[in-house]
C-alpha cells in the first residue's frame, strides 16, 4: 500500500483524476494526439510540427514569449483593477498604497509595469525575426497585416497604461502624445486644412482622445477603458486570428511542403 | 554616481538597456545564420531546416514552451523583485518637465520633431510606417528565402528594412532616452543636464541660402520645385533605370508596385535627408505654404 | 521507430527542475518581502507592545509590593476572615432554619404576587374589550359587565397591595441575613479591584492586535499612517524614550490643540503619510516626494498654514520670532508675500539724503554696510567703487550738485552746552532704541540705527531739524517727537556730534566736487536695476515700488501704479509647496541637497551663487537668521485647506466682518503719530509688546497716578519686568528699563488748547476702558473698613502673595512690586483680576485662587491702603 506505484495507480483510478484526464497516457502515437487535441488550450497546435518548431535559433520563442507576457500582463492588470479607481483624486494614492497597504502591491505593480516593457521590446524582435526569416511572404501576406496591427495594438496598451497612475510622467507623456493628435492634417486643430472643417480644440482628433481640451477626469477614464476593456479585447480576437492564420498558413513560419 | 551609470540605471531605462542588449544579441544570431545559408546555398547544399521532417507536437514543442514560459517568468519576477516601478510625483498641470518625454517607444517619432511639423512627424510619417509595413507582403515579390535566413537572395529587402528598424526606429530610442536633455538638446550620457543652457540656433530655410525669402512668392516656388522634384525625380529615376538595366524585372513588378514601393522608400529617405539639411546645413523648412511647412 | 526516442528523451528536464526551483525561491522571497521586508511597523508594534508589557508589569508588581505595604493586604485577609465567618454563621442550622422559612414565604408570596398581576392584566384587557364593544354598540349589557369587570379588577387590585406589602416585610426580615455578607464582598472586590485592574491591563495591551493604524482626514483627503510605528505619539504616560515610540513633545498644546484624529500628523509635519514601507519613505525623504518631513522647531512653519498670526500663539514661538525677520529686513518690499504688506518702507527716505550725509560715508555704506555698524540692515549689493560712486552721485544730485563731506573733528564743543545734552540724552532714554558703543537698543523691534559714529556720518542741520520735527522728514518713522525746546535741541545735537564721532573717517570732499551727468545716469540705471526704491523713498520713483524683473532687460523700462503685477523679486507667496522641479540649483546642483529647504537656505546665505546674474543682494544673516527666515518662507504654501481649519488674525477677522481695524482718533492720533507710543505699547492689538499693554489703561489705572507719571516716569516706579514666557520658550534675560521722558504737557497738541497730557488722560477714560470693570466694587456693611483691611491682609499672608509680590522691602520679584497700588490702580481693576487674571493677560502667570467674592472685596480694599505717598 506504502508503495508509491500502488498510490499511482489508486491515484489514477479515482474517478476524479478519470473525469479529467480520460484516460491513462500511455506514449503511443495516439496518446501522443490525444494529448494535443484533448485538451483546449494545445489544440491550437497541430498534432505534429515541423522540426524546425521546437529549434530555438529558428523562431526565437518570440511570438510566444509574447503571448506569454500578454497572458501575465491581463492577469496581473486583473488584479490591480481591484485596488484602483480612475478618477484624479484617487489614481495617484490608489497606486501609492499599491506599495504601501495592498498585499503583495508591489511586486504586482512591478510585474505589470516591466512585463508591459518587456512585451513590447519581445514583440519588436518577433517582428524583426518573422522579417529576416521572410516568413512574411506568400502565403502569410494577410497574417503578417495582421501582426503590424498587434504591434500597434502593443504600443496603444503601454500608452494608455501610462496616464493610469496619474503621475508626472504618465501626464506628460499623455500631453505630450495627445497633442500630436491635434496636428492631424484636417481634423487636429493645429493640423494643415483644418480650418476648412471648422476645426476647434473643442471638436478635433484630441478632443475625442482626452474626452476634453486638456488631460483630467476624462482623458484618465477614457484611458483607462481602453487600457483594460477595449483595446485588450481587439488585441485578443486578432491574435486569435493571427494563431489561427499561423496554423492555416502552413505552421510555423515556412511555406507549404 | 557617474553620471552614465545614474542614467542608464533609472528603473524606466533598464528596459532600454535590456533591450539594446536583447536586439544586438538576436541580430547577431539572425546575420550568422543567415550568411550561413547563403554559403550553404552558394555551393547548392539545402539551407539549415529544408529537408527537415515532422516531430509529434506533445512532447516536445509543449516541453519547450512550458520552459520558455518559466524562464521568462523567472526572468520577469527576478526584475520586479530587484527595480521597483518609479512613482513621480503627482500629476501637475501647471508644471512642465523640462524636457517631457514620450513613451520610450515613440522617442523616435519625438525625435523626428525636431525635424519635422508635428502633423509630418506625429501623425503623417507613422501612419505612413504602418502602412508601409503591412505593405511589405505585397511589394516584395521575391519567392526566394521564405522560411529561412538568407541575405544575399533578398540584399535590398533586408537591408532597407533594417534601416528602417535599426536606424530610423531604435537608434533614435536610444538617443532619445539617452542624448536629450532639457530642451531637447543633445547631451552625452556624461554631461550634467543644465536647466538653463540655451543653445541659440540661427536656423534658415532653403530658399534663402539662396537669398530668396521663403514666405515670398518665389521663395514659395522655389520650395514648391524643391520639394516636388523630389518626389516626382524620386519617382522617375529608379523607373528610368530598372528600365534600362533589369525591364524584365520591372514588367514582372507592375507599375502599382512600383509606384506605392518608391513612394514609401522615397518617403523613408526624406527623413535622414531631412535631418542632414537640419544639423549640418541649419535648414528649417523647404516649402513653406500658408497652409503647412515642409 | 526512429523519432520515437528524440521525441522522448528528458535531455532538457534539467532545465525544468532549475527554473522551477528559482521559480520557488523568488516566490519565496516575494513573501518574505510581503510579510517582513516591507513592513517594518510590524516589528515596531511588536517591540512597543513589548516595553509596554514590562512597563504595565513593573506598575503591577509596584502595585502588588504597595499593597502588601500600606496594609492593605493585612485589611484583605482580615476582611476575608470576617466574610469566612460571616458565611458561617450564615450556614449554620438554626439560622439556615429560620432563613430557609422566611425565604419559602417570600417565595410563594412573589409567586402569588406574579399570579396576581397576571390576573390584573386580563382582567384589564377584558374591561378594554368590553369598553370597545360598548362604545360601538352602546348596548346595556357592555356596560354591565363593564361594571362587573371593574369591581373584579379593584378586588385583584387591592389583593395586590397586600400582597407587595407582605413581599416587602419578608424582604426587609430577610435582608440582615445576607446584608453583612453582601457589605463584606463588597469592600473585599473593591480592594481586589486595584490590582485586578492592573492586570486586566496587561491582558488588553497584550491582546491589541499588530495592523497598519490609519488617520484618514476627510477633509483634505489625507491617510497618515505615522501611528503605525509612532504607536505611543499619543499615549497617557511615556513607554520609552526610544524613537519610535516617545510621546509627542509639549503635547498638552500641541495635540491637545490639534486632536491627531482630525489632524494626522502629516498635516503639521508633511512627510509622506501614506509610506509604511520604510522610514525612509515615510518621513518623506524620497526622490520624486518633495515634502520631506518637519521635525523640532521647523515643524513651527506649519503653524502658518492656518493661523493668520503666531505672535501669541503658544508653541509657535519659534516661527512667531522668525516672522518678525521679515519685517526686519524687508523682504516684502521686493518680494509679494502674502500678509506683509502696507509695512511702510524698511530703510530711511533717501529725497534728501544729500543734505543729511557725508558723500564719503555714503560712498563707504553704499561698499559695504556691515562695516560701518556691524549690525546693519542694509544688504551688500556688492557695488564696484564706481557703481557706489554713480549711485550716491545720483542721490546727492537731489538736492544739490555737489559731493561735499564736513568735518565737525576740528571745532571745538562748548562744555557746557555738552553736559546739558549728555543729561537730556539720558532722561530721553535714546539707549532705549539706539545702540551706543555696543550699549542699548533694548527695544529692538523699532531698529534704530546704531549711532556710535553719527557725528561723522550726518550734518548738524540736518540732525537739528531731524530731533525737532522727525515726521516732517520721514513720515512714517518710528522716531518720536521729544517736546524739547530749540535751545536743548541744540545742546543734544552738540553733544551727540561730539560724543559719538568716528575718528577714523575719511573724508575726501571737504571741498566739494561738481557731479557728473554722466555718473548720476548711470546711477540711476543701477538705482532702477537693483530696486533701491523697494526699501527706500527715491524722489521721482515713489510709485515704482515694483518692476516686473524680465520686462527691464527687454527695454520696457517699468510700470506705474495699478500696472504693476510683479516686485522686483520672484514672489514667495507659494515658495513652502513650490515643486522642487522649479527651483533652479544652478551650478550648486551637485554641491547641496536638491530639496526645497536647502535650496532656500542657501539662497539667503549667498543670493547670487546659483547662477551669474542675480541681483538680490547679500543680507550676510547669521546661520540662525538664515534657518529662522527659512523656516518662514518654508510656511508659505498654496496648500488649499478647508477654512474651518483655519485660525484668522484679528486683521483678518475685521476684514471679514467689515469691521473697520481700529484706528485711533482725534487728537490723540496727532499725539500718538508724534510720541509713538506705541513703539513700546500694544493699544487694542496695535503696537509692540515691549511695555504694557494699554487697551484698558483708562479702567485700570488712575488718573492722578498717569499724569504723574507722565511728567517723570523715572521716578514713581520702574515699569514692570519683562515676564519669561512660561517654559516654552528660553526666556530672555529680564531687562530694568524706565520709559523715556517725553516732557509732555509743555506743549500743547496742535490746533487745540489742550496739553497733550490732557488728550491722553482724555483718551484713556473715554475710550481704553472695558465694561468688565466696574468703577467701584461692591460694598460690605456688616463689616467696618478697617476690619475689612485687616481680613485683607490675613489673607494676603495667608495664600503667600509675598512670595512674588513685594511690599516695602518685604517679598518676591516675580510679580510686580505693590508699594504702591492703591494709588496706582483702580479698585475695581485689582477686584476684577483677583477673580481671573488670565482675562487681561493670557500668558501671566499668577494662579487661580478661586477668592470668593467676599475675600476678594478684603483683598481689594487691603491694596488700596498700600500707597507711598510722594513727597
Amino acid at each position: 500500500m506504502n508503495n508509491p506505484t500502488d498510490i499511482k495507480e489508486r491515484v489514477k483510478k479515482n474517478i476524479i483524476w478519470k473525469s479529467i484526464f480520460r484516460r491513462d497516457y500511455r506514449n503511443t502515437v495516439r496518446d501522443r494526439a490525444q494529448a494535443i487535441f484533448g485538451n483546449v488550450f494545445l489544440h491550437l497546435h497541430p498534432v505534429q510540427v515541423r522540426e524546425g518548431a521546437v529549434k530555438l535559433r529558428f523562431t526565437w520563442g518570440m511570438g510566444g514569449i509574447t503571448f506569454f507576457a500578454f497572458i501575465i500582463l491581463v492577469i496581473t492588470g486583473v488584479v490591480l483593477m481591484f485596488y484602483y479607481h480612475p478618477s484624479v483624486s484617487q489614481a495617484y494614492s490608489d497606486i501609492k498604497d499599491l506599495e504601501f497597504q495592498v498585499p503583495f502591491g508591489v511586486i504586482l505593480r512591478n510585474l505589470h509595469r516591466w512585463g508591459a516593457h518587456f512585451m513590447v521590446i519581445v514583440v519588436m524582435i518577433h517582428m524583426f525575426r518573422v522579417f529576416m526569416t521572410g516568413s512574411y511572404k506568400a502565403p502569410r501576406q494577410f497574417n503578417w497585416g495582421v501582426g503590424v496591427i498587434l504591434l500597434v495594438l502593443t504600443f496603444m496598451l503601454s500608452f494608455t497604461g501610462y496616464l493610469t497612475p496619474w503621475d508626472q510622467l504618465g501626464f506628460w507623456a499623455i500631453t505630450v502624445g495627445t497633442n500630436m493628435g491635434a496636428a492631424t492634417p484636417l481634423l487636429g486643430y493645429q493640423g494643415p486644412f483644418s480650418e476648412f472643417l471648422h476645426i476647434t480644440p473643442f471638436n478635433d482628433v484630441r478632443f475625442a482622445l482626452l474626452g476634453g481640451s486638456r488631460v483630467a477626469d476624462n482623458a484618465l477614464l477614457r484611458a483607462y477603458i481602453w487600457h483594460c476593456v477595449a483595446i485588450p479585447l481587439v488585441s485578443v480576437i486578432l491574435m486569435f486570428v493571427h494563431f489561427w492564420r499561423v496554423r492555416k498558413d502552413g505552421g510555423i513560419s515556412k511555406p507549404h511542403k | 554616481m557617474n553620471p552614465f551609470i545614474e542614467i542608464i540605471t533609472q528603473p524606466d531605462n533598464i528596459a532600454i538597456v535590456i533591450m539594446v542588449i536583447l536586439v544586438s544579441f538576436f541580430t547577431v544570431w539572425a546575420f550568422q545564420q543567415a550568411f550561413q545559408n547563403d554559403k550553404l546555398i552558394a555551393v547548392g547544399q539545402p539551407v539549415d531546416g529544408e529537408n527537415e521532417g515532422l516531430v509529434d507536437t506533445f512532447k516536445p514543442l509543449v516541453r519547450i514552451e512550458l520552459i520558455i514560459a518559466l524562464a521568462v517568468m523567472v526572468f520577469l519576477t527576478f526584475w520586479s523583485i530587484v527595480v521597483d516601478a518609479p512613482l513621480e510625483e503627482i500629476a501637475n498641470p501647471t508644471l512642465t518637465p523640462n524636457p517631457a518625454k514620450a513613451p520610450w517607444y515613440f522617442l523616435g517619432l519625438q525625435e523626428l520633431l525636431v525635424y519635422f511639423d508635428p502633423w509630418l512627424a506625429g501623425v503623417v510619417l507613422p501612419s505612413l510606417i504602418i502602412v508601409g509595413l503591412m505593405a511589405i507582403p505585397y511589394i516584395d515579390i521575391n519567392p526566394k528565402g521564405n522560411g529561412y535566413y538568407s541575405f544575399e537572395e533578398r540584399k535590398f529587402a533586408i537591408i532597407t528594412f533594417s534601416f528602417g528598424f535599426f536606424i530610423l526606429w531604435l537608434l533614435l530610442i536610444v538617443i532619445g532616452v539617452f542624448f536629450r536633455g532639457p530642451g531637447w538638446l543633445w547631451y552625452w550620457p556624461w554631461q550634467e543636464w543644465d536647466h538653463a543652457r540655451v543653445v541659440f540656433e540661427p536656423t534658415r530655410d532653403f530658399s534663402t541660402v539662396f537669398g530668396i525669402d521663403s514666405r515670398s512668392l518665389p521663395g514659395f516656388i522655389l520650395g514648391a520645385i524643391v520639394v516636388n522634384g523630389y518626389l516626382i525625380g524620386g519617382m522617375i529615376a529608379p523607373y528610368k533605370y530598372l528600365k534600362k538595366k533589369m525591364p524584365e524585372f520591372l514588367k514582372e513588378f507592375g507599375m502599382i508596385r512600383y509606384i506605392v514601393t518608391t513612394s514609401l522608400f522615397i518617403t523613408m529617405m526624406s527623413i535622414p535627408i531631412k535631418m542632414v539639411l537640419r544639423l549640418v546645413f541649419l535648414i528649417k523648412y523647404i516649402w513653406i505654404t500658408p497652409w503647412f511647412n515642409v | 521507430m526512429a523519432n520515437e526516442n528524440k521525441n522522448n528523451s528528458n535531455y532538457r528536464a534539467y532545465l525544468f527542475v532549475f527554473f522551477s526551483v528559482v521559480l520557488l525561491a523568488l516566490t519565496l522571497w516575494i513573501v518574505w518581502d510581503d510579510e517582513f521586508g516591507l513592513r517594518p511597523w510590524k516589528n515596531y508594534q511588536q517591540e512597543f507592545k513589548t516595553l509596554k508589557h514590562a512597563q504595565l508589569e513593573k506598575e503591577y508588581s509596584k502595585a502588588a509590593s504597595d499593597f502588601q505595604k500600606s496594609g492593605d493586604a493585612q485589611k484583605l485577609a482580615a476582611l476575608k476572615a470576617q466574610l469566612k465567618k460571616a458565611e458561617d454563621l450564615f450556614n449554620s442550622n438554626d439560622v439556615q432554619e429560620k432563613y430557609k422559612k422566611l425565604n419559602a414565604q417570600w417565595v410563594e408570596n412573589h409567586e402569588h404576587s406574579v399570579k396576581n398581576t397576571k390576573e390584573l392584566q386580563t382582567a384589564r384587557g377584558q374591561y378594554l374589550e368590553t369598553e370597545y364593544y360598548f362604545t360601538k354598540t352602546q348596548k346595556p349589557e357592555y356596560k354591565k359587565k363593564m361594571d362587573e369587570l371593574q369591581k373584579q379588577i379593584d378586588t385583584i387590585a387591592s389583593r395586590a397591595t397586600v400582597l407587595q406589602k407582605q413581599g416587602d416585610g419578608l424582604k426587609s426580615s430577610l435582608a440582615p441575613y445576607t446584608a453583612g455578607i453582601a457589605d463584606l464582598q463588597a469592600e473585599i472586590s473593591k480592594l481586589e479591584s486595584v490590582l485586578d485592574e492592573k492586570k486586566e491591563r496587561i491582558g488588553t495591551s497584550d491582546k491589541v492586535p499588530v495592523e497598519i493604524k490609519q488617520v484618514y482626514i476627510k477633509d483634505i483627503d489625507k491617510a497618515d499612517r505615522c501611528q503605525s510605528c509612532h504607536i505611543g505619539i499619543d499615549g497617557s504616560k511615556q513607554i520609552s524614550m526610544k524613537q519610535p515610540f516617545t510621546r509627542h513633545p509639549a503635547s498638552f498644546v500641541f495635540l491637545k490643540n490639534h486632536d491627531p484624529e482630525k489632524f494626522g500628523c502629516t498635516f503639521c509635519h508633511r512627510g509622506q503619510g501614506r509610506a509604511t514601507t520604510s522610514v525612509v519613505k515615510a518621513h518623506g525623504n524620497e526622490k520624486h516626494w518633495d515634502e520631506p518631513m518637519l521635525e523640532g522647531d521647523m515643524t513651527q512653519t506649519s503653524c502658518l498654514n492656518c493661523h493668520g498670526d503666531v505672535k501669541q500663539l503658544r508653541g509657535a514661538e519659534y516661527i512667531a520670532q522668525n516672522t518678525e525677520l521679515v519685517r526686519k529686513y524687508g523682504c516684502y518690499s521686493c518680494h509679494k508675500i502674502p500678509g506683509y504688506d502696507g509695512f511702510g518702507d524698511v530703510g530711511p527716505v533717501l529725497t534728501e539724503v544729500g543734505t543729511k550725509v557725508n558723500y564719503s560715508w555714503a560712498i563707504n555704506w553704499l561698499l559695504d554696510p556691515k562695516k560701518y555698524f556691524s549690525k546693519a540692515r542694509m544688504p551688500k549689493f556688492y557695488f564696484k567703487q564706481d557703481e557706489a560712486e554713480a549711485i550716491a552721485d545720483y542721490l546727492f544730485s537731489m538736492s544739490g550738485n555737489t559731493r561735499h563731506d564736513v568735518d565737525y573733528a576740528s571745532a571745538k564743543p562748548d562744555e557746557k552746552l555738552v553736559d546739558q545734552g549728555k543729561q537730556l540724552w539720558s532722561q530721553a532714554r535714546c539707549n532705549l532704541c539706539h545702540v551706543t558703543n555696543g550699549k542699548g537698543g533694548n527695544n529692538v523691534k523699532v531698529y534704530a540705527p546704531d549711532l556710535s559714529k553719527i557725528g561723522s556720518k550726518v550734518s548738524k542741520e540736518w540732525m537739528f531739524k531731524w530731533i525737532k520735527n522727525p515726521n516732517a522728514y520721514f513720515p512714517g518713522t518710528k522716531m518720536p517727537r521729544f517736546r524739547f525746546t530749540d535751545q536743548e535741541i541744540n545742546a543734544l545735537v552738540e553733544y551727540i556730534v561730539n560724543e559719538y564721532k568716528d575718528d577714523d573717517a575719511e573724508m575726501k570732499y571737504t571741498t566739494p566736487v561738481e557731479i557728473k551727468a554722466e555718473s548720476i545716469r548711470k546711477g540711476k540705471d543701477l538705482i532702477l536695476k537693483y530696486g533701491c526704491y523697494g526699501c527706500h523713498k527715491l524722489q521721482g520713483m515713489e510709485e515704482m515700488v515694483q518692476v516686473a524683473p524680465s520686462l527691464l532687460s527687454q527695454g520696457v523700462t517699468f510700470l506705474k501704479g495699478e500696472e504693476m503685477k510683479e516686485k522686483i523679486g520672484a514672489e514667495l507667496s507659494s515658495i513652502g509647496s513650490k515643486p522642487v522641479d522649479m527651483l533652479d540649483f544652478g551650478k550648486l546642483k551637485k554641491s547641496i541637497p536638491n530639496d526645497r529647504l536647502s535650496y532656500i537656505k542657501q539662497k539667503l546665505r549667498d543670493p547670487r551663487g546659483y547662477r551669474l546674474g542675480l541681483r538680490m543682494p547679500n543680507f550676510r544673516l547669521t546661520e540662525s537668521e538664515i534657518n529662522g527666515l527659512a523656516s518662514v518662507l518654508y510656511g508659505f504654501t498654496d496648500n488649499n485647506i478647508p477654512s474651518r481649519y483655519m485660525v484668522p488674525s484679528r486683521q483678518q477677522l475685521d476684514k471679514i466682518a467689515g469691521v473697520p481695524s481700529y484706528k485711533f482718533t482725534g487728537d490723540f492720533a496727532k499725539v500718538i503719530g508724534d510720541v509713538k507710543c506705541t513703539n513700546c505699547h500694544s493699544i487694542k492689538g496695535i503696537g509692540a509688546d515691549y511695555a504694557p499693554d494699554l487697551t484698558v489703561a483708562g479702567s485700570k489705572l488712575q488718573e492722578s497716578w498717569i499724569r504723574k507719571f507722565l511728567a517723570n516716569p523715572d521716578v514713581i516706579r520702574p515699569l514692570l519686568q519683562q515676564m519669561p514666557k512660561f517654559g516654552l520658550s528660553a526666556g530672555q534675560t529680564p531687562q530694568k528699563v524706565t520709559m523715556p521722558k517725553f516732557n509732555l504737557g509743555t506743549q500743547k497738541v496742535e490746533d487745540t488748547n489742550r496739553s497733550d497730557v490732557d488728550v491722553i488722560i482724555n483718551y484713556f477714560q473715554q475710550e481704553l476702558v472695558t465694561t468688565d470693570i466696574p468703577k467701584q466694587i461692591p460694598v460690605i456693611t456688616t463689616l467696618s473698613p478697617e476690619e475689612q483691611v485687616a481680613k485683607g491682609k490675613e489673607l494676603y499672608d495667608l495664600k503667600g502673595c509675598k512670595a512674588c509680590h513685594q511690599v516695602g522691602t518685604e517679598g518676591g520679584a516675580l510679580g510686580p512690586n505693590l508699594s504702591n497700588v492703591g494709588n496706582r490702580l483702580n479698585p475695581g481693576f485689582i477686584f476684577k483680576h483677583l477673580e481671573n487674571a488670565r482675562k487681561f493677560k493670557p500668558d501671566i502667570v499668577e494662579p487661580n485662587y478661586g477668592f470668593s467674592e467676599r475675600e476678594r472685596i478684603y483683598l481689594t480694599n487691603y491694596l488700596m491702603t498700600l500707597k507711598l505717598n510722594a513727597k
